[in-house]
């Protein structure tokens, strides 16, 4: 009886300890699984990034790849941007996901670098597909880490037609700028669609500091003690964001709105111009295909001192996880995306620029935004600052000049965390 | 004998390991990393004795969230213990809604805090939210704020959603020792002229101090607790106006990728919540009533 009572109770004991120790279990099926890829078998690679909106493109491209690589099976995993960091990069670290993965320029490529996840794609055939000039913020200490997907213009997006209709012209210096937001204000127009609340600060920061320090290194060298946000290129790019703020050129509440809230005044025509990035062109013209777009920036200084016109930002760089079972596969798959007519699929699919070389553009979208390839554009600056907290204090006294907190307090108050980050 | 001890011993076995795989381990392994300088990424790391906790004392955000924590949990504390009183005392009188009103009371209970965030922060909008919709419907335009986005107000209107999403519990909490007080004793003050009031303040409320006092010590710790609701509406903002100790740990941890350091804050978050507890738990004790 006793026995017959003990051997269920064995059993129960048995299945939790098993199930205690799942994830080690998952391991070895997939330690399997790259055994039976050497022996001929089909080979699973997981294929991580933050792009909801891609699925299905991506998609479409992993039939293709799988038809003619049908030992490789590509599992596509997607986590939403702002989660991406948490989920993600703990995850990368066991490779149990992410044999290839994206991420972010700037201290998201920093963190992963340092902690040695990144595969030395140097030398690899397919990297000569990309534009030279476009992957070096995959870079580091001369070894290609990581392969840069999009190109990205940071960059307002206006509404072609309202600013037909009202006779306005692009701005050509801060005077200009300010008279357009008027006119527009004037005539019950939002000038600027602000999403104060998350992405905004982080995302017109870039435009309104471009020409006020026109250095690129301006952010290396505040994150070396050797400029401070409490100098005047800073400080006067507070003020005019204040100057935006109290004459009331962004929508009233414009720290309580969120992406897709400015996104919805925008595509409801409510307001002229979005404060985001080309990133968004896509989903603007799905909500309100009647839009017309373009892209402008506001220069914060007379026409002579302007020196850039735009930013641009290479970001989903694409890598492989230096910790995947499945290295051989997992390049496979990056080469397939890195040639012209996989690239040029996803550009068209997804309305977004890409850094590969010789890809035929026929969006609307991308046609919108192919004339910033010639123009004078820089680095999205807030990728340049490495230090994550250091970032969130700069765009963080964004929100508080915009809270009411004085631009030269604000920017005394993001110093001092500043300053506390570089142990001073 | 023997083997009795051994099946007693089998039964536990699955419990007790499951705690100490996923309580007593983080635990102990947190409070190791937080003398540590470890990335939470990278293979190794190094020793640094006490130093997290010294950057911890002096660190700007750190100091901010433990204030605005504070903030949070008094107006949560006082939200949450004041209105489910009321409520609870309003389902003591005999109605047929009573049973119905419990019920939609608890509903946001049973909500996950992360859909209960992304409702609030719809409601709380400040052009297309309903709460300023209907402020303005009803001739109260003048009380229509940024909830969110004003950085005085932001950490208060939080604190009223945790307060809404738990008010259920409370109320419970409250109806179950209100129901335990015998109905003697309540009539008996009525028949010497007790007014309302007086009834409340004499006898209700003293043998309610017990339930009164669970409800603020549970309230207490589930706010500074609080992580899912912040997260998901404010995540800290604007300019670190509502960041909280526990978004403070996550985003130290897990954005700035300074494991060794978040772990200090987690133990320096352990120990405060232990102390609070302690404390509540004598009060408890030595604030007890009798009708015996």
């Amino acid at each position: 009886m006793k026995k017959a009572f003990l051997l269920p109770l064995l059993a129960a004991l048995l299945i939790s300890v098993l199930a205690a120790c799942g994830s080690n279990e998952n391991d070895n099926s997939s330690n399997s699984s790259s055994d039976s890829g050497k022996s001929g078998k089909k080979v699973t690679i997981s294929f991580v990034h933050w792009r909801g909106e891609d699925v299905k493109v991506f998609d479409s491209l992993i039939a293709k790849f799988e038809a003619e690589n049908p030992n490789i099976k590509v599992e596509q995993q997607v986590y939403p941007s702002d989660q991406y960091q948490t989920t993600v990069q703990a995850k990368l670290t066991d490779g149990s996901v992410g044999d290839v993965f994206a991420s972010f320029p700037g201290a998201q490529f920093e963190a992963i670098s340092k902690a040695g996840l990144f595969t030395d794609l140097t030398g690899e055939s397919f990297v000569a597909n990309y534009t030279p000039a476009l992957i070096e913020a995959g870079q580091k200490d001369g070894k290609q880490l990581a392969l840069p997907y999009q190109l990205v213009y940071n960059m307002p997006i206006y509404n072609v037609k309202l600013f037909e209709k009202y006779g306005i012209e692009i701005p050509k210096d801060w005077d200009s700028f300010l008279a357009m937001a008027e006119k527009l204000k004037q005539n019950g127009i939002i000038p600027i669609a602000f999403p104060g609340a998350d992405i905004g600060p982080g995302q017109f920061m870039n435009t309104m500091v471009m020409n006020n320090a026109t250095d690129p290194e301006i952010f290396t060298k505040l994150e070396a003690g050797e400029t401070k946000l409490t100098d005047e290129w800073w400080v006067k790019t507070l003020s005019q964001f204040k100057e935006l703020n109290d004459k009331g050129y962004f929508q009233q509440d414009a720290l309580g709105t969120k992406d897709q809230g400015a996104g919805a005044l925008f595509a409801q025509e409510k307001a002229a111009i979005l404060a985001t990035g080309s990133y968004q062109l896509a989903q603007n013209k799905k909500n309100n295909p009647n839009l017309e777009q373009g892209l402008l920036a506001p220069i914060t200084v007379s026409a002579d001192q302007a020196v850039y016109e735009g930013i641009h930002t290479t970001t989903f760089m694409l890598a492989v996880n230096s910790k995947s079972k499945h290295p051989e596969e997992a390049k496979k798959w990056i080469a397939f995306l890195s040639g012209a007519e996989a690239a040029g699929e996803y550009a068209n699919g997804t309305g977004q620029n890409v850094t590969v070389k010789d890809v035929q553009y026929t969006s609307e979208e991308l046609q919108a935004v192919s004339e910033w390839t010639t123009k004078k554009t820089r680095f999205q600056p807030r990728y340049t600052i490495t230090n994550s907290e250091i970032q969130t204090a700069v765009t963080n006294s964004i929100q508080a000049v915009l809270g009411g907190t004085s631009p030269e307090q604000a920017a005394k108050d993001a110093q001092a965390i500043v300053d506390q980050q570089l142990g001073k | 004998m023997k083997n009795r001890k051994w099946t007693l011993l089998l039964f536990f076995a699955p419990g007790t390991i499951l705690y100490l795989a996923l309580f007593v381990y983080p635990t102990l392994s947190g409070f190791y990393y937080s003398f540590t300088d470890w990335d939470g990424l990278s293979p190794s790391y190094s020793y640094v004795g006490l130093d997290n906790f010294k950057t911890l004392s002096e660190h700007i955000v750190f100091r901010k969230s433990l204030v605005n924590n504070l903030k949070f949990m008094l107006a949560v504390v006082i939200c949450q213990t004041v209105i489910s009183l009321i409520l609870a005392l309003m389902l003591q009188r005999k109605s047929k809604l009573s049973a119905a009103l419990r019920s939609l009371y608890f509903v946001p209970t049973i909500l996950s805090s992360v859909s209960v965030g992304f409702i609030w922060t719809f409601m709380y909008d400040p052009s297309l939210g309903l709460l300023n919709g209907t402020l303005d419907k009803i001739g109260l335009s003048g009380f229509t704020q940024n909830w969110l986005g004003n950085m005085q107000i932001a950490i208060f209107s939080l604190a009223a959603v945790q307060a809404w999403a738990h008010i259920g519990q409370m109320v419970i909490l409250f109806v179950a020792g209100l129901q335990g007080i015998p109905r003697e004793l309540l009539e008996a003050a009525k028949l010497d002229g007790g007014t309302r009031l007086q009834v409340f303040l004499r006898v209700t409320w003293p043998l309610l101090a017990p339930a009164a006092a669970v409800v603020v010590s549970y309230t207490t710790i589930q706010s500074f607790k609080a992580f899912d609701l912040v997260f998901t509406m404010t995540n800290g903002g604007p300019a670190y106006s509502t960041e909280i100790l526990s978004t403070f740990i996550y985003n130290t941890a897990f954005t700035n990728f300074k494991f060794g350091l978040a772990s200090a804050g987690s133990i320096f978050f352990l120990m405060l919540i232990a102390i609070i507890t302690w404390l509540q738990f004598r009060v408890i004790r030595t604030d007890r009533a009798s009708y015996s």
